[in-house]
Formats: structure tokens, C-alpha cells, sequence
């Protein structure tokens, strides 16, 4: 680092000019895509902004309304649910997944993984469209399956019921999100340190021991990752709800980010949509920094 | 040097890709190329000596239309109104117009009502709104209209179009300061339908008048429960997943205890009077009858087509003929009209034509005004666009469905139209609550409440505009 | 020596029952797909039975004629800039297009993506110029961010530059998406100082230091990129749903959406349309397997 200080100006120039020509298509892209929409938008949610229409400044009045709307306190709740149940579950049992089968021959382990992955790269309209039909009240095979081994008295209106939609949502996206962090798993586990797993073995520690003590340690930056790409992707989970139930039954499965659209297309009220962006960004900003300084003090 | 050439390769790739994609955002799916038209305009409006009002009302666009400088694309955006959803069928009727009219060319993008509304506000925004859409007054009108989307249309409603179009289809064309939105081309009265084989099988048919094609509350309570105990689980459904279809739901409601949507100025929503409350208490508590959030207008349909009901709500003759063309009803369907105390269903009409979004170009605005007097105007071509529709015309056009027993059949619901409330302010936003209201009391709130809030949301949005 | 053998079984023993646990998930996780595609083949009949047939009695090909009769479109379209000459293939089955406009779609997203990401990442991990750390936080500040919730602003903005209605505006979202770089940027961190300082002594500039010396240390990085982006395009669904509208600019997942909106019940079309969406991405995916699971470690071991 003692070259720095001895970078003179013209090296300084030199190495600016040259990283912003190397960083410019990029920079284009995401200036103009990204950080210019971020900051109309929170412009725009000072505005009552409507179709066709003028905007008239409202001051913060988006913001007080947006506390008070009852909806949209469901859908941060509900978006707070989906994101609370899938992230954990999804490490839990993707490292559950990949202890089982990272050390089974190769064949078998590059299958379970690549079958796990398969709903993936499905994609989330036909997962969608499929789980729509499997849920189905009146021909759907959970039903059949159901009824027929006893385990409800009659069919159940997954979808179309406020105890079960919330739920049926979340198993669909568990199902989507645990084939990459089951690939990360298997492989962090293959290269966990052999030689120290086997000199704890001599010492007479027990599998269980062995995988916390040893083991844990070493795969934590992975399930750093895992936490954070899988909080990012339960975030945007949208397609399943627009699809599956469109918020219903009675706003039981409204996300944040489905009542946004909802009320830019369906109320055309793009200001207060707008404010309710805003305030998810602030929620998942903080979010990640904490998990990005979490990460780095590892 | 391997790696530049196949960077150099990849740019050009994209380079050359995106030349490809430039252009096409402009249009829809294109028509074949029109023929020559074979005749000069005037010449297809010859047998007009029994009508020379009509001649005269399209005049007036005809005559613009034989200037060159008339040379437009023009989209058009239908809604599933009969065979309008059907790309054949329009394609057929749009080279019967280019036949008249070679220069003006129309693409055409079929809707649907579960989405249909997001994409065209979408496009609304996207700067990219069609130039013609077929729709209702409810859209047309109360819903763009009022937002000040579309072009007056004063000049196709010449005197004599105001002569001929029946009083009710045209209060509900203009907005409330008088302002025409839509020209109207078919109507219909929505009604409900019940499998007559397993209502045969129940005994359930002695609690109907099929002549009529009407019951009283208490027969259908009656029908329903026999259809029930005769091991049918699921009788009918009051589905509320979305808006596709609800006019079934509103009718229903409103008919059984003879409640009212709005008052009759339609300056306000009355869904909380005590007859509307009573009408969902009892629905509620009927067995066989469910709220299901999981289903719309459309899926209800299918599903009483293929058995799984048996009943429609969302019933009209073109739902009979188009499932049965398609082969997918094995059984004999009874249209109804909805149950009331009364005797008097009201019901749910339904109005469509055209509407113009206002796109800032008079040439475009000309060529679709064109488009219109010609699709609905003209003497042939009118027949055929209701006929299209599989639903009646908005004038007197004669007996244009001689011999089609289905229509024959249906056309004795026409009598039982009732108001056209769907005119009301805030109409987009009140239909979002109302299935959101459904579904409240599906999921066990309290009736009284949940319309409550339904009024509130609905009058708020109403007092807005 | 007793406790040991003991230990043993009772490890191999969980070890067996969780093997065959797992197995039964994954039957449990490959049965959509298996949905899917056996469902596009029965007959309506067999679709709204209340006995599901796990096997179909009868294959029909019905749901796919319905599919490709529905609507027609042409197979591509290039208009000439300034000509107004517009080249036009034949008519096809909107879904060949639609198809077509998503590989289209994934592959310019990802070429583009990849451009400017190893480019970005490798002047934010090797170039000591000003604002660097203000840039790079930006990037990380925004990556989290869901796409939804800029959209309003972003349709206006699509409208204004009249890019609506065009696959662009899907496009230039997902290469703006800073991931990209980031990962990028990981990646050229493990670029040797000492071998740029030996090519700048040879007298290589900017440019060809990074494309002889960066390039190829980062090749594997660009390549788990690649893989990335060509498939989050491929299933993205949300910037479709708002920037396309006509019929034939559609892409594969939005057009079975509208299917799926016009006819909610009629499974079986709605299968044939997933097919049609999910099998070329499934064999693209079975192909570059190992390629897969190798960038998607890659990439997290390096961020």
C-alpha cells in the first residue's frame, strides 16, 4: 500500500479515466435502468399521481395514508411471513439435503442435486400454472390424495382459503428456492478441510460433533450467501401470487410487491405505489447491509 | 486473438439483433395484405332504399373515407364479446372493411377479462393504448372516458343514429355531462343457467317455471337444497378470485330480495341496503352453495360445463353457443333468469361497441371513426357484426336470428333488462372491492361489515372523479 | 469397541433412512414436471377426472393443436432503421414466435450482461480511480432491490424513450441489474497485480492489458455468469408482464400467463404451453450441467 501514496496526479487521472471508460456501458445500464427509476420513484411519492392527470403535490401525505392502510400492513406482514418461514427452512433443509448426499457416490449425489434444481429452471409461470392445477378445489390430486388416505374429511379449497393460501404459496416457493443453496451446500461440504475431520474422528468425536464443531465453521460463509440470495429471491416472490391467487382470499396472501402493482393497474394510484416501493427499499437496504456486515466480520 | 473474434462476433451478434428487434414494437399480429377494393365505397350501400336513414348517418365519414390522405394502421383491441375474441371471425370482418376501405390497415389484439383491464392501463402508461377498443360503457365511458382517455364521438351519433338506438343503450353511451364515448354495436341481458338433467334427476324442476324462465327466492332455496341432498356437493358457486364475471355475482344478490348496486341517479353505491345483506346471509348459509376465492366468471363456465356445477351464474346465450359449438356441454342447459321474491327479475345487461382512445393523431382518430360507421352502420356488415357477437342489436335491425332457435330461446330475457348502473363513478375501483368483499364474507366476516366497507371504498372512489 | 460399532450403526442407520427420505422428496420435487408434461397429453376427459390418471389411458396431441391454432404471427420481423422496409418471415403459431423472442431475449440480456459486467467488475476491482468506493456501494445497495418496485417509474421511462411494447425494455433492466458486476468484480480481485504491471512494461495499454491478461484469468466467472443471466431472463416474469403487450412481442412465459387467463381451466392447453415454456430450458439445463453447478459454486465461493 506505500505505492499509493506515491501514486502521483497523472497516475490518479490516468487510473480515473481509465475505470470510467471500462465501467461506462455498465454504468449506462444501470444509471439509466436502476438509480434513475429509484430516484423518480421516490420523487413521485410525494405526488398524488394518477392516470392522465397532473400530478399535485401531496407532501408525505402517501406516507401517513400508507401506515393507516390496513391492506397495506397485511401485505408487509404477510411479505414478513413468506420471508421469515421460507428463508430459514430453506437453509435448514437444503443443509439437511446436501449432508445426506454430498459423500454418496457421484452419480447419485449429481442426481439428487440436479432433480432438486429441475423446479429452478421449471420457471415460475409453468411451476405456477401447474401447482394451480394440483391445488385445484374440485380436480386437483392434493384433494384425491387427501380424501383418499384420510388425511382431510373432504376437499379443501387450498387457494381458496384464507387459513391455507399463505401456506400453499410458501411450500410452492420452498420447492423453487432450495436447488441452488443444496449446489452450493454439497460442493462448501466436499471441500471442507478432510484432514481435520479425521484427526477429530481419531479423537474420538462423535458425526454429530464432528459436523458441528468442524464442519459448521467452514461452510458459514456459503450459508452467508444462501441467506442473502434467498432473502432477495422470497422478497420477490410475484409471479406465484399475480398468478395463483392475486392477493385473495380477503388479502390474505397480498405481498408488498404484488400490492404495488396492484394499486399502479387496478387503482391507478401510481404515487402511493410509488411510496410503498419506497419503503420496501428502505426495509431490504437495511436488511442487506446488516447481512453484508455480517459477512464481512466473518 | 481467438477471444476478440468471438467478442468481436458476440457485438455483432447483438448489433444485428438489434436491428431485428427495433421495429417491432409498433403493431399487433398483422391482417393479410387487404385485396383491391372491388368497388368504390358508395357502391356497397346500394340496397339501402329500405333504410335511407342509415345511409345517411354514415354519410358523412364515408365521404372523408374516399380522401387518400385517409391511409392509416390503426389497432384495435377487443374484449372476448361473442366471436370478437375470436381471430377468424375478425379477421373475416376486418377484409370485408378493407374491402371498402384498402388504405386503412387494422391489427388486432384479443383480451381477456381476467387481465385485460391491467394491460390496457399498462398501455396507457407505456404510451402505447390502442387506437379502437371493444368494450362496455363501464370502461368506455365510466372508466377512460371519465379520466378524459377517449374522443368524443358526437359526430357518429348524428340525429338520425340517435333516432334509432334504443333510449337505454344510449344514456348508457354518454357520460354524465353528455359527452358520447361509445358507439354501440350489441347488448345482451346476462342471466344464469342450470343443468337440467341433474336438476331433472333432484325432482328440482317443479320449483322453476321454464317457460318463463323464472322462480321465486323461496323455489330456488327449495331447488338448490334438493340439487343438494340428490348428492350434488357443489351446486353453484359465488366465485370471487377477481372481477372476470361479475355481473353473475351482482345480479344474483341484488335479485334475490329485489336490492339495488346503485341508487337510480348512479350517483351512489347502495350494495349495504338491508335486502342486499339478507340476499348474502342467505347465500352464505345455503349448503351446496360456496364463496370460492379460487375461481372466476370464466372457470365457473367451464365448470359448469363439464358437470362440476350445476349451476351458472354467469350465463348468456353466447356462453350456451360457444361451449356448444366446442363440444364441451354433454347435457341440456336451461337459461334462467335470476330468482326474486318479486316475480320481476332485473336483469344485468350487458352493452358493447367501440370506443376511440384519444392517440393525438386526427388521421388515425378519422380512420377509426371510419372503422366504426362501418362495422356498425353499414346495412350488411352491421348484421354480421352482432351476429359476430352472438348478441342482439342496439336497434332495429329486423330479425336478424330468424330460425336460430338458441337466440330464440334467450331472446325472451331481453324484457327483463334492468338498469344500466354501471355507468357510476369509480366504477374500476368499486368492482375490485366488490370481489374483495366476497371474499370477506366467504371467509367468515361479518356480512354487514364487509359491505359496509365495500360501500365506503366504492362511494370514495365514486366522490374522487 | 462396543460403543463404536454402535455409533457406527446408528450413523449408517440415519444415514440409510434419510437417503430414502430424500429420494421420496425428490420424486415429490420432479412430479410437477412430470405433471406438466403428461398433462398436455390427455384428453379433457382425462384432465378434469376427479381420479387423476397417473398414466394417461389415451396420448392425444388435442392441447397442442389448440395451442398452435390459436393465433398466428410472423416468425420474425427486421426493420430496416430509416428505410421503413420491414422484413417479415412466414406466418406462424404465436407460441414458435414467442419461443423465439425468448431466446432471443436471453441470449442479447446475456451477452450484454456479461459484456459490461467483466468490463465494470474489472475496473471496480483494479482501477484505483475516484468515486470507486461511492459506485461500488451504490451497487451493492441496489442489488437486493426487487425490480417491482421501480416499475412505475420505469414503465413511464420505457414509454418516454418509446421503448414500450418492445423486448429492449426487458432487456436493458435485467443488464442495469448490478449483480453482474459485482460478481464480476469478486472474480477480478484474484487477477495477479504483478502480471499487469509486466504487460504495461511490454507496453500493452489499457485495453489490451485487460483483454490478454484480465480476460482469460476471469473466463470461468463470465461463463457462471452467462449461465445466470440466461436463465433469470429466461424466467423472468414480472418486466415482461409490464413492458409487452402485443401479441406477437410476447415471450414464452407471459404468453402462457395470458393463456392461463383466458382459459383458467382448460389444463391441458395450459400444460402444453408449460411444456413448450419449461422442456428447452430443461435440456439447455441437463447439457450444461456440470457447467451449472460449477458457475453457481463459483460464484458463491468468490462473493
Amino acid at each position: 500500500m506505500s505505492k499509493n501514496n506515491s501514486m502521483s496526479k497523472a497516475l490518479v487521472r490516468r487510473e480515473t479515466i481509465a475505470g470510467y471508460a471500462f465501467m461506462l456501458p455498465s454504468l449506462i445500464f444501470f444509471l439509466g435502468f436502476v438509480i434513475y427509476p429509484m430516484v423518480q420513484c421516490v420523487f413521485t411519492s410525494f405526488f398524488d399521481a394518477t392516470m392522465n392527470r397532473e400530478d399535485i403535490f401531496v407532501g408525505f401525505a402517501n406516507y401517513i395514508e400508507l401506515f393507516q392502510d390496513k391492506v397495506f400492513l397485511g401485505a408487509l406482514k404477510n411479505t414478513v411471513i413468506i420471508v421469515v418461514v421460507s428463508v430459514p427452512v430453506t437453509c435448514i433443509f437444503s443443509l439437511w439435503v446436501s449432508s445426506v448426499i454430498y459423500d454418496l457416490a457421484g452419480p447419485a449425489c449429481s442426481a439428487f442435486r440436479c432433480i432438486f434444481y429441475l423446479p429452478v429452471v421449471t420457471g415460475s409461470v409453468a411451476v405456477a400454472v401447474v401447482w394451480k392445477w394440483m391445488f385445484n378445489n374440485y380436480y386437483g390430486i392434493f384433494n384425491y390424495i387427501g380424501t383418499n388416505t384420510g388425511l382431510i374429511e373432504k376437499n379443501i379449497n387450498w387457494l381458496g382459503d384464507e387459513r391455507f393460501a399463505l401456506g400453499c404459496i410458501i411450500l410452492i416457493l420452498l420447492t423453487t428456492s432450495v436447488g441452488q443453496p443444496i449446489v452450493l451446500y454439497v460442493s462448501a461440504l466436499n471441500n471442507v478441510d478432510q484432514s481435520l475431520v479425521e484427526a477429530a474422528e481419531v479423537d474420538g468425536a462423535t458425526k454429530f460433533q464432528c459436523f458441528w464443531k468442524i464442519k459448521w465453521p467452514q461452510i458459514m460463509p456459503t450459508t452467508l450467501y444462501i441467506l442473502v440470495i434467498t432473502t432477495i429471491n422470497s422478497f420477490q416472490c410475484f409471479a406465484l401470487i399475480q398468478l395463483l391467487t392475486s392477493g385473495g382470499p380477503n388479502h390474505s396472501t397480498d405481498t408488498i410487491m404484488y400490492y404495488i402493482y396492484y394499486n399502479a393497474f387496478k387503482l391507478y394510484r401510481y404515487g402511493y405505489g410509488n411510496a410503498m416501493g419506497v419503503v420496501l427499499a428502505i426495509i431490504i437496504a437495511v436488511l442487506s447491509a446488516v447481512q453484508f456486515k455480517m459477512a464481512e466480520s466473518k | 486473438m481467438k477471444k476478440r473474434k468471438f467478442m468481436a462476433l458476440a457485438l455483432s451478434c447483438v448489433m444485428v439483433c438489434s436491428l431485428a428487434a427495433c421495429g417491432s414494437k409498433d403493431t399487433g399480429t398483422s391482417q393479410p395484405a387487404p385485396e383491391p377494393a372491388p368497388a368504390p365505397a358508395p357502391a356497397e350501400k346500394t340496397d339501402d332504399g329500405a333504410e335511407s336513414d342509415s345511409s345517411a348517418d354514415s354519410q358523412t365519414p364515408t365521404d372523408t373515407a374516399a380522401d387518400a390522405s385517409q391511409a392509416a394502421d390503426i389497432t384495435l383491441w377487443t374484449y372476448p364479446v361473442g366471436n370478437w375474441g375470436d381471430s377468424e371471425t375478425v379477421n373475416s370482418m376486418i377484409s370485408n372493411f378493407n374491402a371498402v376501405y384498402p388504405d386503412i390497415h387494422v391489427t388486432v389484439e384479443y383480451l381477456d377479462y381476467t387481465n385485460g383491464d391491467d394491460q390496457i392501463n399498462t398501455a396507457i402508461e407505456g404510451k402505447q393504448a390502442p387506437d379502437l377498443v371493444l368494450e362496455g360503457p363501464e370502461r368506455l365511458v365510466a372508466n377512460w372516458g371519465a379520466k378524459g382517455l377517449m374522443v368524443d364521438l358526437g359526430d357518429l351519433w348524428t340525429d338520425e343514429a340517435k333516432s334509432l338506438i334504443y333510449d337505454s343503450v344510449q344514456s348508457a353511451c354518454k357520460s354524465n355531462d353528455g359527452v358520447f364515448y361509445e358507439y354501440p354495436l350489441c347488448m345482451t341481458a346476462h342471466t344464469m343457467a342450470v343443468n337440467r338433467d341433474i336438476f331433472e334427476a333432484a325432482g328440482a324442476l317443479q320449483y322453476l317455471d321454464e317457460t318463463t324462465g323464472t322462480w321465486t327466492t323461496e323455489n330456488f332455496q327449495k331447488a338448490v337444497q334438493a340439487v343438494y341432498d340428490y348428492g350434488q356437493q357443489n351446486v353453484g358457486a359465488v366465485y370471487c378470485s377477481g372481477q372476470g364475471g361479475d355481473q353473475g355475482t351482482r345480479a344474483l344478490i341484488n335479485n334475490l330480495y329485489g336490492g339495488t348496486f346503485t341508487n337510480a341517479e348512479h350517483t351512489e353505491y347502495t350494495a349495504n341496503s338491508e335486502e342486499n345483506i339478507k340476499a348474502l346471509e342467505l347465500l352464505k348459509s345455503m349448503d351446496g352453495i360456496n364463496f370460492d376465492a379460487s375461481i372466476a366468471g370464466g372457470d365457473e363456465v367451464n365448470m359448469f360445463c363439464n358437470g362440476t356445477f350445476a349451476m351458472a351464474f354467469c350465463w348468456n346465450a353466447t356462453q350456451e353457443k360457444n361451449n356448444a359449438d366446442q363440444g364441451n356441454i354433454n347435457f341440456d342447459v336451461l337459461p334462467m333468469a335470476f330468482p326474486t321474491e318479486s316475480g320481476e327479475p332485473q336483469l344485468c345487461g350487458g352493452i358493447w361497441g367501440f370506443g376511440i382512445f384519444d392517440n393525438g393523431d386526427p388521421a388515425k382518430i378519422a380512420a377509426a371513426k371510419t372503422f366504426i360507421d362501418f362495422m356498425a352502420n353499414d346495412e350488411k356488415q352491421a348484421v354480421e357484426s352482432v351476429k359476430a357477437s352472438n348478441f342482439w342489436p342496439v336497434k332495429d335491425l329486423g330479425n336478424i336470428y330468424d330460425g336460430d332457435a338458441l337466440m330464440s330461446e334467450y331472446a325472451k330475457f331481453i324484457p327483463y333488462m334492468g338498469d344500466y348502473y354501471q355507468v357510476v363513478g369509480g366504477w374500476a375501483e368499486a368492482r375490485t372491492a366488490w370481489w374483495n368483499m366476497l371474499q370477506q364474507v366467504g371467509s367468515g366476516t361479518d356480512v354487514k361489515t364487509a359491505v359496509e366497507e365495500f360501500v365506503t371504498t366504492a362511494n370514495a372512489a365514486a366522490s374522487a372523479q | 469397541m462396543y460403543m463404536k460399532q454402535n455409533q457406527f450403526n446408528r450413523a449408517a442407520c440415519y444415514k440409510m433412512i434419510s437417503v430414502i427420505i430424500i429420494a421420496i422428496l425428490a420424486f415429490a420435487f420432479a412430479f410437477p414436471l412430470y405433471w406438466i408434461i403428461i398433462g398436455s397429453f390427455k384428453t379433457s376427459a382425462a384432465i378434469n377426472a376427479t381420479t387423476p390418471q397417473w398414466w394417461p389411458q389415451e396420448w392425444v396431441l388435442d392441447n397442442y393443436r389448440k395451442l398452435f391454432s390459436r393465433q398466428v404471427a410472423e416468425l420474425w420481423e427486421i426493420n430496416i432503421p430509416f428505410t421503413g422496409i420491414s422484413l417479415k418471415g412466414p406466418e406462424v403459431p404465436a407460441a414458435i414466435r414467442w419461443l423465439l423472442n425468448t431466446v432471443f431475449m436471453s441470449v442479447a440480456a446475456m451477452l450484454l450482461t456479461c459484456a459490461t459486467s467483466a468490463m465494470a467488475g474489472y475496473a471496480l476491482a483494479k482501477k484505483r480511480f475516484i468515486g470507486r468506493t461511492l459506485v461500488f456501494s451504490l451497487i451493492v445497495c441496489a442489488m437486493a432491490l426487487p425490480k417491482q418496485v421501480i416499475l412505475i417509474p420505469l414503465l413511464r421511462e420505457m414509454a418516454s424513450l418509446e421503448l414500450y411494447n418492445t423486448i429492449w425494455a426487458v432487456i436493458f433492466p435485467i443488464v442495469g441489474w448490478p449483480f453482474g458486476v459485482f460478481l464480476m468484480k469478486q472474480f477480478s480481485e484474484g487477477i495477479p497485480g504483478e502480471m499487469m504491471e509486466a504487460a504495461k512494461i511490454d507496453g500493452a495499454n489499457e485495453w489490451k492489458t485487460f483483454y490478454t491478461i484480465a480476460l482469460p484469468l476471469i473466463k470461468p466467472g463470465i461463463g457462471a455468469l452467462a449461465i445466470f443471466t440466461f436463465i433469470n431472463s429466461w424466467n423472468d416474469y414480472f418486466m415482461q408482464l409490464i413492458m409487452l403487450t402485443s401479441t406477437k412481442n410476447l415471450t414464452i412465459s407471459l404468453g402462457i400467463a395470458k393463456l392461463q387467463a383466458e382459459n383458467a381451466t382448460d389444463f391441458g392447453l395450459i400444460m402444453a404451453g408449460a411444456s413448450l415454456a419449461a422442456i428447452p430450458i430443461i435440456v439447455i439445463f441437463l447439457i450444461f450441467q456440470k457447467y451449472f453447478t460449477k458457475g453457481i459454486t463459483m460464484g458463491a465461493v468468490k462473493g
